[in-house]
């Protein structure tokens, strides 16, 4: 099965349990721990929030907050050498620009099954990825 | 290319709206006045008011929702034995930073908190509200304006408790917080998390549906009579003014441009501060009539004359307008409070009951004296006068140049009020449909201030009504059945605070900063 194996597998993830449970099956299609890649997708701040409007919190610090989340929380469930990115912005955008930039072999991640007004809207994360990703994806049902 | 795909993401939205706006204002001409959008609205307003507008004791009774509102900042004031009075002292020393732990976590101050909080509430409600309350229920309104002030600081005191209380803190940092917390998760903390969630999901509707009239339609419109009354030139151009307004709000809420939206937080206490200078100096010069308005909105209160329903008829209008004005029992000030940087939740309730305070007892006062006192309200030539220009027509008779005053003040507050707004529908929005849509919902909201404008005060001002009334029926009732924990907590606090050992916590807490 060593054809199978990847160097580079993306994680998109959105703090849900589902979205960590695709952890696991990435796992299986590389060689190494690092060659997972997690990635969070935050939104902007709405300017009357009041961090925004008193400048309380920017954007950096909201990413190296989330980063060090992250890394606390996936150290505790035993990943402790995977490579953990966070961006700003729409997120399926985000997503694919991370698999660009670090040269992913596959998207791994959940579908999560939205229903009603909101999929009809916009449709999932998880579809636009699969049309603009630069490389296979594989949602888990 | 990246920067172009972001470029057109932010922006073929608002294209959109551009296109579409003229259309939507071309069918409703077409229409007329009868049918179209405004036909629409008349539907949605009588299916609301047989819900939740229906009269308690027949013809002139009390309509269901104003007795509740009036029942729940009654029942808050006698059950935390009036924290309104006796919290109004300790409000003041902690806005004033003398509590203040740089290590608690939340994102602001407590006066940044406040202020924020302020800039949802201070709108061009403190300015036109009192004017559509005095036309409506005489003067005497006024008085049942401020006297709903006063009840309303204890439901703000109860619903910002809580919002500390059970808000989260997310990863990123940032606070969530607000009803649809602490209708969730409170009630599930006293083993209600069936109706906690129900509720909250009720609550959540409501407010995305509310922050489209109050903090949003009624704004929008009347920000354009203020700016129409100086500036002829809109008369006939409601549209023109509806896309202008749309616009700058959009370029905040849609675009990302904090700049607005950081000039406008500034321009608005400033002219919050220009707005009570030039009421007080109406009061200086008409200095000796003082005594006899004030006789006149106390008499008229119990003894009104041609006001529908007599006493009762001032009262409800006091009190809805009074509630429209400050959102005492409408919850969505307790969204900004959870922010507050503290591990008190007590005490950022105490800092909210300055809000209705500051919003009710002093601004609308200030208006309502001015108006009483210039006497315009009474004069028949004026009859038709109405909200932001009925208040314009009563400073001009002291001040020629102050509706100019008015009008900018009146477009700064909707604006900063609009974008309040936006963000507390958009965090309902999102509680119920998830983050991804909340564009969607801005569009909405943005096409909503639009029709605002064009479409005439009496709906918009009914709409908005029963829209954020009904919010107040979730959110009181959560905060009725937590109402014990507010009190256990309330009573822990005041032994400690009366004991001296907090502020002894705060030096011991400072000094390692000072070394």
């Amino acid at each position: 099965m060593s054809w199978l194996k990847k160097k580079s597998v993306l994680i998109p993830l959105d703090f849900s349990e589902l979205s960590y449970e695709a952890i696991a099956p990435a796992r299986e299609y590389v060689e190494a721990e690092t060659g997972l890649t997690l990635i969070h997708v935050l939104a902007s701040l709405h300017p009357a929030d009041p961090a925004a409007m008193w400048n309380t919190l920017d954007d950096e610090q909201r990413k190296q907050k989330v980063h060090e989340f992250l890394a606390q929380k996936l150290g505790e469930m035993g990943y402790k050498e995977v490579q953990i990115k966070v961006a700003l912005g729409d997120p399926s955008t985000e997503i694919i620009d991370c698999a660009k930039e670090i040269d992913s072999d596959l998207i791994v991640m959940p579908s999560h099954g939205r229903k009603g007004v909101s999929r009809f809207l916009l449709g999932s994360v998880a579809e636009r990825v699969v049309r603009l990703s630069p490389c296979p994806v594989l949602i888990l049902k | 290319m990246k920067l172009l795909q972001k470029f057109n993401r932010r922006w073929w939205i608002l294209g959109l709206l551009l296109v579409l706006i003229p259309q939507i204002a071309l069918a409703q001409d077409e229409a007329g006045s009868g049918g179209g959008i405004e036909g629409i609205f008349q539907n949605i307003v009588n299916v609301l008011n047989l819900l939740i507008y229906f009269k308690i004791g027949g013809e002139n009774g009390i309509p269901f929702i104003v007795l509740w509102l009036i029942a729940g900042g009654i029942f808050f004031t006698l059950r935390m034995k009036f924290i309104n009075v006796r919290g109004f002292k300790h409000a003041i020393d902690v806005v004033r930073g003398k509590y203040d732990d740089p290590n608690d976590e939340g994102d602001v101050s407590h006066f940044q908190a406040l202020a924020a909080a302020l800039s949802g509430t201070v709108g061009i409600g403190n300015i036109a509200g009192v004017a559509i309350a005095i036309r409506m229920g005489g003067p005497g309104a006024a008085f049942w304006m401020t006297v709903a002030g006063f009840f309303g600081m204890s439901s703000k005191f109860a619903e910002c408790t809580l919002g500390q209380k059970f808000r989260i803190i997310k990863p990123d940092g940032t606070v969530g917080g607000g009803p649809m917390y602490y209708l969730s998760r409170g009630l599930s903390s006293i083993g209600m998390g069936k109706i906690g969630k129900g509720l909250g999901v009720l609550y959540a509707i409501s407010c995305a549906i509310a922050a489209m009239g109050a903090g949003n339609m009624f704004q929008a419109n009347q920000a354009y009579a203020a700016v129409s009354n100086v500036l002829p030139f809109f008369n006939n151009l409601d549209w023109l003014f509806g896309i202008i307004l749309v616009a700058i709000v959009g370029l905040v809420i849609l675009g990302g441009i904090e700049r607005i939206g950081s000039v406008a937080g500034v321009l608005v206490p400033a002219m919050a501060v220009i707005y009570t200078i030039a009421c007080v100096w109406v009061m200086l010069v008409r200095f000796t009539a003082i005594p006899e308005a004030i006789a006149t909105i106390i008499g008229s209160a119990f003894n009104p004359q041609a006001v529908a329903g007599g006493a009762i008829g001032a009262i409800i209008i006091g009190f809805q307008r009074a509630v429209f004005s400050n959102e005492a029992g409408i919850g969505s000030a307790a969204i900004a409070h959870s922010a507050a940087r503290t591990d008190e939740p007590v005490r950022e309730g105490i800092v909210a009951l300055l809000e209705p305070f500051i919003d009710t007892m002093f601004i609308c006062n200030l208006t309502a004296l001015v108006i009483v006192l210039t006497g315009v309200y009474a004069d028949p030539t004026s009859a038709e006068l109405d909200g932001a220009r009925l208040s314009a027509a009563s400073f001009e008779t002291i001040i020629g140049w102050f509706p100019y005053v008015i009008a900018i003040a009146g477009f700064l507050f909707a604006i900063s009020t609009m974008i309040s707004w936006s963000y507390y529908g958009q965090l309902a929005w999102a509680y119920l449909f998830g983050d991804r849509t909340v564009n969607v919902y801005k569009v909405l909201f943005l096409t909503c201030g639009f029709i605002g404008t064009i479409i005439n005060l009496d709906l918009v001002l009914e709409f908005s009504d029963i829209v954020l009334l009904a919010m107040s029926l979730p959110n009181l009732l959560g905060c009725f059945l937590l109402s014990g924990i507010v009190a256990r907590e309330l009573n822990k606090y005041m032994t400690r605070l009366e004991s001296g050992e907090m502020l002894a916590e705060i030096e011991e807490v400072r000094e390692p900063v000072l070394k």
